[in-house]
C-alpha cells in the first residue's frame, strides 16, 4: 500500500494537475501572454490616434480659418496620424522596457498612464496657444475628443504596463490607481479651459473707417541697412537718413518676413502670424505651421518622402491688416510693392514680393524692379509702400552691396525732395534681419515742416504702422499695441481720432498661388534667403 | 451573458437530466449497488434494473433533445454545447471515470489516479454545466477559460466533500447510503479527513478567485461555491 501523501504533497500534486491556481491574472492579462506585439500594437495605435488628434486640434483651433474646412482637417489628421506612429512606437517600447523591470507595477503603470494622458493634453494646449489666438470656444470644443482620447491613451498605457510587468515577473499592482487618470485629465482640461478663456478674443470686423485725404504717404523700406553698425558711417546713403526726424528701435534676429510684417501691421508676430519664409504643405491641405510634436515629420520625413511640400511665405497666413490694406479699406488708393507676405487686396494695387524677385537675378535687380514697378503705379495713390531687398540680398558681397545702395541714392534724393516740398510725406524704414549686437532699426520721416534731427527718439517697431496710418488721415485702432508718434511728423498732420479695431484680415478667396510656389522657393534659395 | 434566459436554462435542464441519469446508473447493482437515493429507494429497487437502465438512457437522450431543439441558442453553439456535453458523459467524462473507478484498487490508488477518476466522473459534468451555460450566453473564449478554472476546482472540491461525507456523514441527512465508497478509491481515506477538508477549502477559494474578473456578475456562481463549502448533506 503506498504511503499516505501529506497535505503539502497533495497540494503540490493538485497544482501540478492544474488545480488550486485561479490563474485569474492570466485571464486579466491574457494579452500580455500572447507576446510583445499584442501589447505593443494597441499602445502604438491609440498613441498615434491621440497625438494626431491633439495636433490636429491645435492646428484647426488656432491657425487662421483652418477649422472651417472639414476636408482639410481630415487630411491633416491622416498626415499627422502617420507621423505619430513612430513616436508612439518609441513610447510603447520605453513603456515595455520599464514595465519589464518594474519593482512596483502599480506606481509605474500610473506614472506611464499619466505621462501618456498629459503628453496628449500638453500637445493640444501648448500647440493651440503657440500656434495662434483664435476663439476659446473653438479650442474647447476640440478639447472634448482630445480629453477622451487622452484618457483612452492613458488607460491603454497603464493596462499595458501592468500586463507587461505581470508577464515578466508575475507581479501584480499593489492597488488600483485608475481614478488618478480621470482626475488628471479633468484637471488638465480645466487648466486648458482657463488658458483659452483668457486669450484675446479675435477682433470683429471693423465698420467702414473714416479717412480724410491729404498728402500721399510713402513708406520706403530698405532691408539690410543697420545704421549703427561699425561700418555705418561708410554707408553711401547714411547721410541721407540722418537729416530729419528719426525714430529708432533695437532690432533682433528674425526672418525678414517677420520683421517687415511687424512694421507693416503694427502688431508682433504672435498676432500677425508671419514668422518664417517657409511653411509646410502636407499633401492635400493648405499650408500650415507645424504643430507641436510634428515638426520632425512635416519638416523632415514628410519632405523626404514627398508627402509634404514646402510653401513659401504669403499673405495667406497673415491675420492682421497691413497699413496699405487698412488704407484701401478706408477708401484711400493704396499701393504696396515687393513687401513680404503681401497679397491681393480690394482697392489696393499690389506687386507681391514673389513677383519682384521673379524678375530679379540679384539684389541690384530686385531693387531696380521694385522701384520700376513702384514708380509705374505711384501716381494717384494716397498710401504707398515700397520694399527694397537689395542690400539684404547682397550682404555677403560688400562691393555689390555698396553699388546697390549707391544706385538707391538718386531715387531717395528724388523722393526726399518731393517730401521736403510738401508733395508727399516720406517715411524711410531701415532695418536689418541679421543685425549685429546693439544695432537699431530706424524710421526716418521727411515731412514738410519737420525740424531736422530734432525728433530723435526711441520708438517700437509696432509704432510704425499706426504712425503711417494716422499721417494718412486714418484713425488708429485702439487694439494695436503701438501708437502714432506725432513728434516725428509735421505738427498737426496726424489724425488723432481712434477706432476700436481694424478687425482680422479676411483674405479674398484666391490669395494662395501654389502654381508659383516652387519657382518662388527656388528664387528665395538662389538669393540666399533659404538654405 | 445577455442572451435570452431560455438558452442557458435549456442547458441547465439538459445537464440536470444527464446528472439524474448518472445517478441512476451509479446506483445499479453492477456499480455502487446503492439502496437509497435522495431519501428514497433507488430506482432499480423500486422499478427494476431494466426500467432503471431504460430511464437513464431516456434521460440522456432527452437532454440532447432539449439542447438540439432550443432555438434561443445559435445552431453552431448548440452543436458545440452538445459536443461538450457528450464528451462529459463519454470515455473522457463520467463513463470513463466510472470505469476507472471500478477497475481501481483502493488499496494501491495514488493521488494522480484518484484525480483522474474524479475529474472525469464528477468534474467533467461540472465543467460541461458551466461552459454550456456560458456558451449559451455567448461568452468569449477568455470568459470560458476563467469559468472552466472555476468549474474544475469546484468539481473536485465537491467530490472530495462527497468523499468526506461518505466517511463521516449522516445517512439520514444525506439521503443515501454512506461508507459504501469504502471499497472504492476515496480522497478521505487516501489523505485523511482533515487534509481533505483543508484541500476543499483551498479549492473553493481558488474557484471563487477565478470569478474575480466578473465582479458582481459572478455572485451566483460564488454562492454555489459557498454551498459546497457549507455542505453537510
Amino acid at each position: 500500500m503506498p504511503p499516505r501523501p501529506t497535505l503539502s504533497q497533495a497540494r503540490a500534486k493538485l497544482r501540478e494537475l492544474g488545480y488550486l491556481e485561479s490563474r485569474v491574472e492570466r485571464f486579466v492579462f491574457r494579452r500580455a501572454l500572447q507576446g510583445i506585439a499584442a501589447l505593443l500594437l494597441p499602445v502604438v495605435f491609440v498613441g498615434a490616434l491621440a497625438v494626431s488628434l491633439a495636433e490636429t486640434a491645435s492646428v484647426a483651433a488656432s491657425q487662421f480659418r483652418y477649422g472651417e474646412s472639414p476636408r482639410a482637417v481630415a487630411v491633416l489628421f491622416a498626415h499627422l496620424f502617420l507621423a505619430a506612429v513612430l513616436p508612439s512606437a518609441v513610447f510603447a517600447a520605453l513603456l515595455l522596457f520599464a514595465a519589464g523591470r518594474s519593482g512596483r507595477p502599480g506606481r509605474g503603470a500610473a506614472a506611464f498612464g499619466l505621462l501618456a494622458s498629459a503628453g496628449v493634453l500638453f500637445l493640444w494646449t501648448f500647440g493651440t496657444l503657440r500656434l495662434g489666438p483664435e476663439a476659446a470656444a473653438a479650442a474647447l470644443v476640440w478639447g472634448i475628443p482630445v480629453s477622451l482620447v487622452a484618457l483612452l491613451f492613458g488607460a491603454t498605457a497603464r493596462a499595458t504596463f501592468l500586463a507587461r510587468a505581470f508577464a515578466e515577473s508575475g507581479r501584480l499592482p499593489e492597488r488600483p490607481r485608475r481614478a488618478i487618470l480621470l482626475l488628471a485629465v479633468a484637471g488638465a482640461f480645466s487648466v486648458a479651459a482657463v488658458l483659452f478663456a483668457t486669450r484675446r478674443e479675435p477682433a470683429h470686423p471693423a465698420p467702414p473707417l473714416p479717412a480724410r485725404r491729404g498728402e500721399a504717404v510713402l513708406v520706403i523700406g530698405i532691408d539690410g541697412l543697420a545704421l549703427d553698425s561699425p561700418c555705418a558711417r561708410d554707408e553711401p546713403i547714411a547721410r541721407r537718413l540722418s537729416g530729419s526726424s528719426i525714430g529708432w528701435w533695437e532690432t533682433h534676429p528674425a526672418s525678414p518676413a517677420e520683421i517687415w510684417t511687424d512694421l507693416a501691421t503694427g502688431v508682433p508676430a504672435a498676432r500677425h502670424g508671419v514668422r518664417a519664409l517657409e511653411w509646410v504643405r502636407p499633401l492635400g491641405v493648405p499650408p500650415l505651421r507645424p504643430p507641436a510634436g510634428a515638426s520632425w515629420y512635416l519638416r523632415g520625413l514628410g519632405l523626404a518622402v514627398g508627402t509634404v511640400s514646402r510653401a513659401p511665405v504669403s499673405a495667406w497666413e497673415r491675420r492682421s491688416l497691413a497699413f496699405w490694406e487698412v488704407a484701401a479699406s478706408a477708401g484711400l488708393p493704396a499701393l504696396a510693392v515687393g513687401w513680404w507676405a503681401s497679397g491681393p487686396w480690394p482697392g489696393a494695387a499690389i506687386v507681391e514680393n514673389r513677383d519682384v524677385l521673379a524678375q530679379s537675378a540679384n539684389g541690384i535687380d530686385a531693387d531696380s524692379v521694385a522701384i520700376r514697378e513702384f514708380e509705374r503705379r505711384f501716381e494717384g495713390q494716397s498710401v504707398a509702400a515700397l520694399y527694397l531687398p537689395g542690400a539684404d540680398i547682397l550682404r555677403g558681397d560688400p562691393r555689390a552691396r555698396a553699388a546697390a545702395l549707391a544706385r538707391l541714392a538718386p531715387f531717395l534724393d528724388r523722393w526726399i525732395a518731393r517730401a521736403r516740398s510738401g508733395e508727399v510725406a516720406l517715411v524711410l524704414l531701415a532695418a536689418d534681419s541679421h543685425p549685429s549686437v546693439g544695432s537699431h532699426g530706424r524710421m526716418v520721416v521727411f515731412d514738410r515742416g519737420t525740424v531736422p534731427a530734432a525728433g530723435i527718439r526711441s520708438i517700437r517697431p509696432v509704432d510704425v504702422a499706426p504712425s503711417v496710418l494716422a499721417r494718412a488721415g486714418i484713425p488708429v485702432a485702439r487694439d494695436l499695441p503701438g501708437g502714432a508718434i506725432a513728434a516725428l511728423f509735421r505738427p498737426g498732420s496726424l489724425d488723432t481720432t481712434a477706432v476700436a479695431t481694424y478687425g482680422e484680415r479676411v483674405a479674398p478667396a484666391a490669395t494662395a498661388r501654389p502654381e508659383t510656389d516652387r519657382e518662388y522657393l527656388e528664387k528665395l534659395k538662389s538669393l540666399g534667403y533659404l538654405n | 451573458m445577455r442572451a435570452k434566459p431560455a438558452g442557458p436554462l435549456a442547458v441547465a435542464v439538459a445537464v440536470e437530466y444527464v446528472h439524474a441519469a448518472s445517478l441512476v446508473l451509479d446506483d445499479l447493482p453492477s456499480m455502487d449497488n446503492a439502496v437509497r437515493r435522495r431519501g428514497r429507494a433507488a430506482i432499480h429497487l423500486a422499478y427494476g434494473v431494466a426500467t432503471a437502465e431504460l430511464a437513464a438512457v431516456t434521460l440522456l437522450s432527452r437532454a440532447f433533445e432539449i439542447v438540439a431543439r432550443e432555438s434561443a441558442i445559435a445552431a453552431d453553439v448548440r452543436t458545440r454545447i452538445s459536443g461538450e456535453l457528450a464528451a462529459a458523459i463519454g470515455a473522457s467524462g463520467c463513463c470513463g471515470g466510472q470505469a476507472a473507478d471500478l477497475a481501481a484498487d483502493p488499496a494501491s490508488v495514488v493521488l494522480d489516479e484518484l484525480e483522474a477518476i474524479h475529474s472525469r466522473k464528477t468534474g467533467a459534468l461540472f465543467v460541461a454545466a458551466v461552459r454550456g451555460g456560458a456558451l449559451a450566453g455567448k461568452a468569449s473564449e477568455a470568459t470560458l477559460e476563467a469559468l472552466t478554472l472555476y468549474a474544475r476546482n469546484l468539481g473536485l472540491a465537491f467530490q472530495i466533500t462527497d468523499d468526506v461525507l461518505d466517511v463521516q456523514g449522516d445517512p439520514e441527512r444525506l439521503g443515501k447510503d454512506t461508507r459504501r465508497d469504502g471499497h472504492r478509491a476515496n480522497f478521505a481515506t487516501l489523505l485523511g479527513v482533515d487534509s481533505s477538508r483543508a484541500l476543499v477549502t483551498e479549492l473553493l477559494d481558488t474557484a471563487t478567485a477565478s470569478l474575480s474578473p466578473f465582479r458582481q456578475r459572478g455572485v451566483v456562481l460564488a454562492d454555489v461555491a459557498g454551498y459546497v463549502r457549507d455542505r453537510r448533506s
